[in-house]
C-alpha cells in the first residue's frame, strides 16, 4: 500500500447545512484503521470520489469525539460536485490526517475568541468542540460568526446550541442586505462586529478562519483589541494534491501549507509573500 | 575510489550480459530523424549513441517519476469500492550513459521525495536502478552545471562514472551499486591514461565560462528579493506553456487525477504538472493566489533557488540548460541568474 492509497470510509449521515453546503459523517470501513486513527484539531485530509478524484478539506469534527470524522463542503468543482451526488452508505476515500494543528494545550487556561466567516466555520468548529468538550480547562469562550445572508449560515443546529449555553458568548451576523425580517442577530461584516463586541485580549487566543477577505479585515481589528500576532491563529487552504509536501502546489514563499500549516499565526502570515 | 577500464567491445558484452540476466538497459538513443537524442530502453549496445555529445531531449526524471503513473486501480461495486494496489517492486534497470546533470537531478529530488513521508514509487525505482554517468564534454553555451556546484564530470547521483578515453572508457565506482557493476569480468584493471584528466579539465573550463558560480548565501538574498524587478521584466515573455518544467531534471510538481477505464473501474494517476499554468493554484472558488504569469514564473525561480535550498540545502537545478533550449519565447534562465548573481553581490547579499 503506497502513501497515495486512501482508506475507505462509509458515509453514515448527510446533513444539508445550506442550499449548497453539506456535511458528511464518515466512519472507516477497516476496523483496524478505525481503532488506530487519531488526529489533532486543525488537521486536514484528502477526500476522494473514485472516478472523479481527490479534494482537500479540514476535518470539521473534533478530535475529542471518537469513532467518526466529519467534513463539510460546498459543490464547487468536479470532485465536490460528485461528493454531492453521494448518499448514505456510499464509499469515499480518505488520506490523512495531514499538517499541523491548533495549539490546544497552549490555549488551556486562557480565553478563546473564535471568528469565522461562511464555510470558514468548518475548521473553527473542530476547535470550538474540542474546547467545549474540555470546557472547564478554558476561561471565556466567544464566537463571532458571520455569513453573507441568513441562509448561508452553516451548522445552524449547533449555533442554536452554542447560543443557549451560558458558558459561551455567541454573536451571529450577516452581511448588510442578507438579513430576514425575523433575524435577531447582528447585521454587518464580521470584522466590524468583532470590533463592536470587543472581546478582551487579556489571557486570550484568537482563532480566525474564513475567506481571505475575512482574515485580512479581522487581523487589524484584533490588533486594535490588543491581541498580539503570536496569539492569533488561522488556517489556510491552498490548492493541494498530495498533502505530503511533494506535489509543489501549496507553496507560499518558503512555506509548504500542507506541512508547515495549514495552521499559522498572524505573525507567520506577515512573513509570507501575498500569495494566498 | 577504485578505477577500471572497459573497451567498447566489452561494454557491448556487458550490455548483453545484463540483458540476459533480465536487467533493463536504458541509454541515449538517436531519435528517428537522427537529429536528437532520447533516453530509451535498448536491446543491444549498438543502439546506444554514447559517442554523441548532445543532451537527450528529456531528462532522466521520467524513469523515476513517470509522465503518467498509476497509483492505484479501483472497481466500484454498488455502494462499495475495491482498491487494487499497484506493485511496489520494480525490475532491475541500468541507465548507461546518463548525463551527469541528469544523474545529479535525480539525487537532488531524493530530498523532497523522502522528507517525512517517503514516496515509495520513487524510491522503489531508485533502489532498482543503477545509474552509470558518462562524463560530458559540455554541450553548448547554455550549459551551466558548474554554476550550480556541479561539473561536466560530476558523480552526484551516479553509481559509476565513465570517462571516454581512446576507443574505450575509464570507469570509476561511486557507490556500492557501482562497485558491484565494476565487479563484472568485462571491466579490466588498467593504468589511468593522462588524457582522462585532460578531457575532464577541458570540459570544466568550457562550461565554467557560461555562468560564474552561484555566490554564497545567494538563496537567502533571493528569498528576500521577492519584488526584484527582473522577475516582471523577464516574465513578460512567458506563455505559461510549461515546456521548461517538462524537460527539467528537477521540476517535480505533479497532479493526481482519476481516469475511468470503464463504467465501474479506473485508475488514480499521478501526472506531471507545471507551476507555469494558471490552473495550478486556482481555487474552486475562483480565487487564484498566483493569478498572473509574472507571479508564476517567479515561483519557478524562487522554488529552485530560494525555497528548495532553504528547505533541503540544495539548489533545485542542475544547470542542464534544457529550459533555455526548449522555451518557445527564448527565455534564458542562466542569463537571468547572471543578473541576479551580480545584484546579489552588489547588494551585499552574497559573501
Amino acid at each position: 500500500m503506497n502513501l497515495y492509497q486512501p482508506h475507505l470510509m462509509t458515509i453514515e449521515e448527510v446533513v444539508d447545512e445550506t442550499t449548497d453546503t453539506r456535511t458528511f459523517n464518515l466512519t472507516f470501513k477497516d476496523p483496524e484503521v478505525a481503532a488506530e486513527f487519531g488526529f489533532r484539531a486543525g488537521q486536514f485530509g484528502e477526500y476522494s470520489v473514485f472516478g472523479e478524484g481527490e479534494c482537500t478539506f479540514c476535518i470539521a469534527s473534533a478530535p475529542t469525539r471518537k469513532g467518526y470524522i466529519e467534513c463539510s463542503f460546498k459543490a464547487a468543482g468536479k470532485v465536490t460536485a460528485a461528493l454531492r451526488r453521494m448518499s448514505v452508505g456510499d464509499t469515499i476515500g480518505f488520506r490523512g490526517p495531514y499538517g499541523n494543528s491548533f495549539p490546544i494545550d497552549e490555549m488551556k487556561g486562557h480565553s478563546v475568541v473564535f471568528i469565522a466567516g461562511g464555510i470558514g466555520l468548518a475548521p473553527v468548529r473542530c476547535v470550538i468542540w474540542n474546547v467545549l468538550d474540555l470546557r472547564e480547562q478554558f476561561k471565556d469562550v466567544t464566537i463571532v460568526y458571520g455569513a453573507r445572508s441568513v441562509k448561508d449560515l452553516v451548522y445552524k443546529r449547533e449555533l442554536e446550541e452554542w447560543g443557549k449555553r451560558p458558558d459561551v458568548k455567541l454573536v451571529q451576523t450577516v452581511d448588510p442586505g442578507g438579513q430576514t425580517p425575523d433575524w435577531k442577530g447582528e447585521v454587518g461584516y464580521v470584522a466590524a462586529i468583532v470590533e463592536k463586541v470587543a472581546p478582551s485580549s487579556k489571557d486570550a487566543f484568537a482563532v480566525v478562519c474564513g475567506p481571505p477577505i475575512v482574515i485580512k479585515l479581522a487581523l487589524p481589528v484584533l490588533a486594535k483589541l490588543g491581541f498580539t500576532d503570536d496569539r492569533i491563529y488561522t488556517t489556510l487552504e491552498n490548492r493541494m494534491k498530495c498533502g505530503l509536501g511533494k506535489c509543489g502546489r501549496c507553496n507560499i514563499g518558503p512555506v509548504y501549507v500542507c506541512k508547515d500549516g495549514p495552521v499559522f499565526t498572524a505573525a507567520q502570515l506577515k512573513e509570507l509573500p501575498p500569495e494566498f | 575510489m577504485k578505477t577500471k577500464c572497459i573497451s567498447q567491445a566489452d561494454l557491448a558484452a556487458l550490455v548483453a550480459d545484463l540483458a540476459a540476466a533480465g536487467t533493463q538497459v536504458v541509454a541515449p538513443v538517436k531519435s528517428r530523424d537522427g537529429r536528437a537524442l532520447d533516453y530509451q530502453r535498448i536491446g543491444r549496445f549498438e543502439d546506444a549513441a554514447l559517442g554523441e555529445s548532445a543532451l537527450p531531449r528529456r531528462s532522466l526524471k521520467e524513469f523515476f517519476l513517470p509522465t503518467s503513473e498509476v497509483l492505484l486501480r479501483y472497481r466500484l461495486k454498488k455502494q462499495d469500492v475495491v482498491i487494487e494496489e499497484v506493485p511496489a517492486a520494480f525490475p532491475p534497470r541500468i541507465i548507461l550513459g546518463a548525463r551527469p546533470c541528469d544523474a545529479a537531478g535525480v539525487e537532488v529530488l531524493d530530498k523532497v521525495m523522502g522528507w517525512d513521508y517517503r514516496d515509495e514509487p520513487w524510491f522503489g525505482r531508485r533502489a532498482a536502478t543503477t545509474i552509470v554517468s558518462l562524463a560530458c564534454q559540455g554541450v553548448d553555451g547554455v550549459c551551466f552545471c558548474s554554476a550550480m556546484g556541479l561539473s561536466p564530470d560530476a558523480t552526484k547521483g551516479a553509481d559509476a562514472l565513465l570517462v571516454p578515453v581512446g576507443s574505450g572508457f575509464v570507469a570509476e565506482a561511486v557507490t556500492p551499486k557501482g562497485e558491484a557493476l565494476l565487479g563484472s569480468r568485462r571491466f579490466a584493471e588498467g593504468q589511468l591514461p593522462a588524457s582522462v584528466e585532460a578531457f575532464r579539465e577541458a570540459a570544466r573550463e568550457k562550461v565554467a565560462k557560461n555562468l560564474p558560480a552561484q555566490p554564497a548565501a545567494f538563496h537567502e538574498w533571493l528569498g528576500k528579493s521577492f519584488d526584484h524587478a527582473a522577475f516582471n521584466a523577464v516574465a513578460q515573455r512567458c506563455h505559461g506553456c510549461g515546456a521548461c518544467a517538462s524537460v527539467c531534471p528537477t521540476c517535480h510538481c505533479f497532479d493526481i487525477v482519476d481516469e475511468s477505464e470503464g463504467l465501474d473501474c479506473g485508475a488514480r494517476r499521478r501526472n506531471w504538472d507545471s507551476c507555469a499554468t494558471r490552473k495550478f493554484t486556482l481555487h474552486a472558488s475562483g480565487h487564484n493566489p498566483r493569478a498572473g504569469q509574472n507571479e508564476r514564473f517567479r515561483q519557478r525561480v524562487m522554488h529552485k533557488f530560494a525555497i528548495y535550498p532553504r528547505r533541503f540545502g540544495e539548489v533545485l537545478c542542475s544547470g542542464c540548460g534544457r529550459c533555455v533550449r526548449a522555451c518557445p519565447a527564448g527565455m534564458d534562465l542562466p542569463e537571468l541568474l547572471g543578473q541576479l548573481f551580480r545584484d546579489a553581490g552588489a547588494q551585499g547579499g552574497a559573501r
